[in-house]
């Protein structure tokens, strides 16, 4: 009894070590990053390294989110183009993927099996194999430097598991819940509008969030699609911001402190839902 | 689910009676609503996968000079190249670092994660939350930020460890070519352990208590309670989240090409970073394409290991 009370707290005692270990590891650079950019330029590379400034300022963010001066109108433009290119992808993608979810849970057509698995199979190839032949095709449409060649890119990315979560969703539902409104005299879209849907809201938050973030935060498309620098969006502004300002960390941390807050915050408001949605979609099935 | 699923399909069968020869075109027709369901997805697939695909093959088959904009069918020619260029095995000794290394250490991370977190304590919700920060963070403020800290003269790791009286002179580790792939899988290792925690959290809330209890009551250790009943139920999610990150890995591209562009001395440079160079510095499709090509062959191949894991995991749990 006595070892094994000392086998289970020496386990205790690891396990916060672990967790203490892995808070630091993911929580540091994010406080070192907010940290450099409250500092100015040279408190910013003064050794040793400071983690708190002693005269701390606001500089870099009032002059990034600013329109009187020209970086910050630059940086206000990525940032509305980013919010665009991410919601636009967004709305798309769960209006496209309710129906078909909802088609590969609830219908049994001819060759169901292997279109749905066709679909998922998109999670396994290269961005890169898809770049030089959509490159080729946004030119041929003459969509390149367009933000729809970004928003029907991205659409494509989120589509896959966002049906994917959705069907786990659906099949988890009875189909005994419909057939009781269609027998009460509900169309089928009513009873998919007002029992399904309500039902899936967690998987449908999920699959938002999902693919606002992947829009917001995509790179390679974006810096191979678009030209015009007022329809760069945030990642590709980053690093013309690096190139242009190189020596100006708290700028650069600035800049990406800004960018990463409102998907940070919209993800840990709604996590829970996400991490639920795996549950119930992804895993159990 | 088995609850939910069985009458459903009896219930759908048996008012239609189907004929017991009706042909495919037939059962199409039936359900040619069905399809109209599907038909955006598919469509939006279609346009921006299926095309693609076919038309890196077609490419990789030819050569394309920049300048003159002709492309000119050459067999194999471009294979035969890469196969034999002298950067190429260089590369893809790199590239099987980099995934296999970022693959086995943000899975241990993220199951150690899942397991410290499985239990409920005072907070939990808040550090499961932190932990996942990374995982939302954009590649490209990671990629900057992390340069910053582990810049050779001003970063925070140097700084740290010369005021600790560790080391004396700069820390060089981007920058170095033995460290840097090391470095980088670190990073790597940082931004993605939390999807595997994400996934093992939702695994593990599957594994059934009572038999946990069972087991313990029979006096299983806790090595053994994870070994022989956790394990198990967690095999399938275990197979789809490795083969999904040893996939996210091959593709990464990102964080190597904002922190080091490859170098330095094409000492971290990946399939991905070298076939994007081909594309895009050199503007050789042709190439790149062929590159692709090869590439998307091992995808396949991992492809068809992820569908099988998938199917073979529904059933079981069907029953």
């Amino acid at each position: 009894m006595a070892t094994s009370r000392r086998g289970i707290n020496l386990l205790g005692l690891a396990r916060w070590l672990f967790l203490a270990f892995l808070l630091a590891f993911t929580a540091l650079p994010m406080v070192w990053m907010f940290s450099t950019s409250i500092k100015t330029e040279f408190a910013a590379i003064q050794q040793p390294p400071v983690w708190i400034p002693a005269e701390p300022t606001f500089d870099q963010y009032t002059t990034l989110l600013s329109p009187a001066n020209p970086t910050g109108r630059q940086f206000l433009g990525y940032l509305k183009n980013s919010v665009w290119v991410s919601t636009a992808t967004t709305i798309l993608g769960v209006l496209i993927a309710v129906p078909a979810a909802y088609a590969f849970s609830r219908f049994s057509f001819p060759g169901r099996e292997p279109l749905f698995f066709s679909v998922l199979v998109r999670n396994m190839f290269p961005v890169v194999v898809f770049l030089i032949p959509l490159f080729i095709l946004m030119k041929f449409f003459g969509l390149v430097d367009t933000h729809l060649s970004l928003i029907l890119t991205y659409l494509t990315f989120g589509l896959p598991l966002s049906i994917w979560l959705l069907k786990g969703f659906y099949d988890n539902i009875p189909p005994e819940l419909e057939r009781a409104a269609r027998i009460d005299g509900a169309t089928r879209f009513q009873a998919f509008w007002k029992i399904i849907l309500p039902l899936s809201t967690p998987g449908l938050v999920a699959t938002a969030i999902y693919a606002f973030i992947q829009g917001w935060n995509e790179y390679v498309y974006a810096r191979t699609f678009i030209n015009s620098q007022n329809l760069m969006t945030m990642p590709v502004g980053l690093e013309k911001f690096f190139t242009e300002y190189a020596s100006n960390w708290p700028g650069l941390m600035a800049a990406s402190f800004i960018m990463s807050v409102p998907v940070v915050v919209l993800f840990l408001v709604l996590q829970r839902h996400f991490v639920r949605a795996l549950t119930e979609g992804a895993v159990k099935h | 689910m088995a609850i939910a699923e069985a009458p459903a399909l009896a219930g759908r069968r048996e008012p239609v009676a189907i004929p017991a020869r009706e042909t495919l075109g037939h059962r199409i027709t039936r359900h040619w609503a069905d399809y109209l369901y599907v038909l955006p997805a598919l469509l939006v697939m279609l346009i921006v996968i299926g095309y693609p695909l076919i038309y890196t093959v077609w490419l990789s088959f030819h050569a394309t000079p920049p300048r003159t904009g002709e492309w000119v069918f050459n067999g194999t020619q471009n294979y035969q190249d890469i196969l034999s260029g002298p950067r190429f095995w260089r590369v893809t000794m790199n590239t099987i670092y980099w995934t296999v290394g970022s693959t086995l250490f943000a899975f241990i991370l993220g199951l150690g994660a899942a397991l410290a977190l499985h239990n409920p304590f005072r907070g939990r919700g808040v550090v499961r939350a932190l932990l996942l920060i990374p995982w939302v963070v954009s590649a490209v403020a990671a990629a900057y930020v992390w340069r910053w800290i582990l810049h050779s003269d001003y970063g925070l790791v140097t700084g740290m460890l010369k005021s600790w009286g560790v080391i004396d002179r700069p820390l060089i580790l981007l920058d170095s070519k033995s460290y840097v792939m090391p470095t980088l899988i670190a990073v790597n290792v940082w931004k993605e352990f939390p999807f595997v925690m994400v996934m093992l959290t939702a695994g593990l809330q599957t594994v059934p208590e009572g038999l946990l209890r069972a087991a313990r009551i029979d006096g299983a250790s806790t090595w053994n309670q994870f070994w022989h009943v956790t394990v198990p139920h967690l095999r399938g999610v275990i197979l789809i989240t490795t083969l999904l990150l040893f996939v996210i890995n091959l593709n990464s591209f990102t964080l190597v090409w904002l922190m080091t562009g490859g170098g330095p001395a094409n000492a971290s440079q990946l399939w991905i970073t070298e076939i994007y160079n081909i594309a895009f510095r050199s503007l050789q499709f042709g190439m790149a394409s062929a590159f692709s090509v090869i590439l998307f062959i091992i995808m396949l191949a991992l492809g068809y290991f992820y569908v099988k894991a998938l199917t073979a995991n529904a059933p079981r749990r069907e029953g």
